[in-house]
């Protein structure tokens, strides 16, 4: 990613197609209020956030203890274990494995974890087939694109670019935009894919220490085809993602659909403890920066358990579109995680947000969403780029201190500012002008008036 | 060092044995009529309750339009040509939950695991006082150290990836029926 991402250029070519960047509001707002109604229909809701926040905050105090534990069962179970460090480690392990085996196709059910190692161009470019099997990855897979929220990854996209991007990969006809009829090309298309793999990749949504298991939750049931076909499974998780034992999945599961998509379970919520007979199930444990951020400011975003509810209620994410982020991950928490891995690249990302705090409200494990990226704020305006804003808001912070100098000031500027004309007054380094108007200043001053009235 | 070795020295102090676990406590619903409750759920998750004093295969049967090639997985299941497809698979749950709709499936390897999701039709059959109220009950009920590979599976496969259309039949089953007894 350049130095140069922003976050408001990114946004602007969204929001120039207006009709569409409605659109996606509305559809993401559907989202939200399809969470709201399954959320209200549970009385205990706030308990459960509480307790998820507890389960999963005591974990990340013995994270050591757990994944060492999760090891030592997952062993026992017959399922093999590999750390990786870092992305590049990550998928060389995965490489390997797949290489040993002599895998060419690989089928993958949806993993953000693959995403932010870039594991597909890794593999394609030792000549491996990865196929994504979720309906919204294929979409933008085949499209070349990258999913643009981590729940609905083609959420940017209709379904007429749909039907144009699978008349030309899967032979569909071009008239036809039906999502029906889109749906089952692709999954007759993706049948065969499953029956020709000779390996499956999915990701992980909890990994159970005391049992040695892990769970995977899907809609679509692609992460159970693909692990049931071919004999080799490969499962990439976070550190991050183990809970003590399958007892807390009774508070995660009755949490994770009701917030992502308002359905209270997902359709499928597997539990993979032993490798099919004559199979082989391989799970590969990833840090890239994790650890790292456990002992930071930002160590209670390692909870979060990706339901994407701080996206769909995100004003800003729903008019800006998830690509504007410039990020794996994006929206509230993906901005937070983004700037905690590189604050210069995306420090743009806390001053998108407007600090309304509604993902906090919605967070299921109630990460403080808000309170990261003004924390993230903190540490953006250092980066050369927010030069200008630092030194004025500096001045500011000076001039405001001081009563006297700010009333003279501002009786000045009453009368001045109407007068500057305006190609000096929105100069390059008014970066809070760029998007708004400046604000004519009245005629008198409160004080004034107050003084005039009291006399 | 290792990348494990690596891992571990970032948690070293996060190593040591808890001194408490965590034990969820959240009141929770309780239903009066699970039953109703479970049919809504599994209604509203694309599947139908249907209830049958006898869950016969031969019932069963009846209420699919096309009669294929179906397995009976509570009888000896062999000799289905790997990889298949087939058109009903009759499948045991342990239980159901009320609130969620979901019913409890453990193959416990005596059928292949792909049957679950290659089969275009799913028969799952369930004893009506086998329904608990809430995934709270259902984890205090399953022992997973007996468990290879079991699953929660609430209606048919289903996406709504293409403009948040709802559309049944993914990649997994296209028809989910739950046939109380």
């Amino acid at each position: 990613m350049k130095t140069s991402f922003d976050h408001a250029k990114s946004a602007a070519r969204f929001i120039a197609d207006k009709e569409r960047a409605h659109w996606h509001d509305q559809a993401l707002w559907f989202v939200r209020q399809k969470r709201d109604k399954a959320v209200k229909s549970i009385p205990e809701m706030e308990e459960l956030r509480r307790a998820a926040e507890e389960i999963k905050s005591h974990t990340m105090e013995y994270l050591g203890y757990y994944l060492e534990l999760f090891e030592e069962r997952a062993n026992a179970n017959g399922i093999e274990v590999y750390w990786a460090s870092d992305a590049s480690e990550h998928n060389a392990i995965v490489a390997k494995l797949l290489e040993e085996y002599g895998a060419k196709r690989v089928v993958k059910s949806k993993s953000m974890l693959t995403e932010e190692c870039g594991l597909n161009p890794y593999l394609e470019n030792l000549g491996i087939e990865v196929t994504d099997t979720d309906l919204g990855e294929r979409i933008v897979q085949l499209a070349k694109d990258h999913p643009s929220h981590i729940v609905l990854p083609a959420i940017h996209l209709k379904k007429e670019d749909v039907s144009k991007i699978f008349s030309k990969y899967l032979h569909t006809d071009p008239a036809k935009s039906d999502p029906e009829y889109l749906t089952h090309a692709a999954r007759h298309h993706l049948r065969r894919k499953f029956k020709e793999a000779d390996a499956a990749v999915t990701g992980v949504n909890f990994a159970l220490a005391k049992e040695g298991a892990f769970v995977v939750c899907t809609n679509e049931g692609n992460a159970d085809l693909g692990a049931a076909l071919p004999d080799l499974h490969i499962a990439c998780m976070g550190i991050e993602k183990v809970i003590p034992s399958a007892k807390e999945l009774g508070v995660f599961t009755r949490l994770l659909a009701r917030s992502a998509t308002g359905q209270a379970i997902t359709t499928y919520t597997s539990h993979f403890r032993k490798p099919k007979p004559g199979g082989r199930v391989c799970v590969v444990i990833v840090d890239n920066g994790r650890s790292g951020l456990l002992e930071g400011e930002n160590s209670k975003t390692l909870s979060c358990i990706r339901c994407g509810a701080c996206m769909n209620t995100c004003p800003v994410y729903r008019r800006s579109g998830g690509h504007s982020y410039g990020y794996v991950i994006p929206g509230p928490i993906g901005s937070v995680l983004a700037g905690a891995k590189d604050v210069s690249t995306y420090a743009s990302l806390p001053f998108a947000c407007t600090l309304c705090a509604s993902c906090d409200n919605v967070c299921p494990v109630k990460i403080d969403l808000h309170e990261r990226l003004r924390h993230e704020r903190k540490e953006a305006i250092k980066v050369s780029k927010y030069t200008s804003k630092r030194v004025f808001l500096h001045m500011a912070a000076w001039v405001l201190q001081r009563p006297g100098l700010y009333s003279a000031l501002m009786a000045t500027m009453r009368f001045v500012l109407p007068h500057i004309p305006r190609s000096i007054l929105y100069n390059r380094f008014n970066i809070w002008g760029r998007e708004r108007e400046m604000p004519m200043p009245a005629k008198k001053s409160f004080k004034d008036l107050y003084n005039e009235r009291t006399r | 060092m290792s990348a494990r070795d690596k891992i571990f020295d970032a948690l070293k102090d996060r190593r040591r044995t808890p001194s408490f676990f965590p034990v969820p406590k959240v009141n929770h619903s309780v239903f009066d009529d699970r039953v109703a409750i479970f049919s809504q759920n599994v209604k509203a998750a694309g599947g139908e309750v249907v209830m049958l004093k006898n869950p016969y295969r031969d019932e069963i049967v009846k209420h699919f339009p096309k009669e294929g090639e179906v397995v009976d997985t509570r009888e000896e299941v062999s000799s289905i040509p790997y990889k298949d497809e087939i058109d009903l698979a009759i499948i045991e749950a342990e239980f159901g939950v009320a609130e969620n709709g979901a019913v409890w499936i453990d193959p416990k390897e005596r059928y292949p695991r792909e049957f679950l999701t290659l089969s275009e039709n799913i028969a799952v059959v369930l004893k009506k006082d086998a329904i608990v109220d809430t995934m709270h009950e259902a984890y205090g009920r399953i022992d997973l150290f007996g468990v290879s590979y079991a699953l929660f599976m609430a209606g048919p496969s289903k996406t709504a990836d293409i403009e948040q259309a709802l559309v049944v039949g993914a990649h997994g089953a296209m028809c989910m029926k739950v046939f109380l007894y």
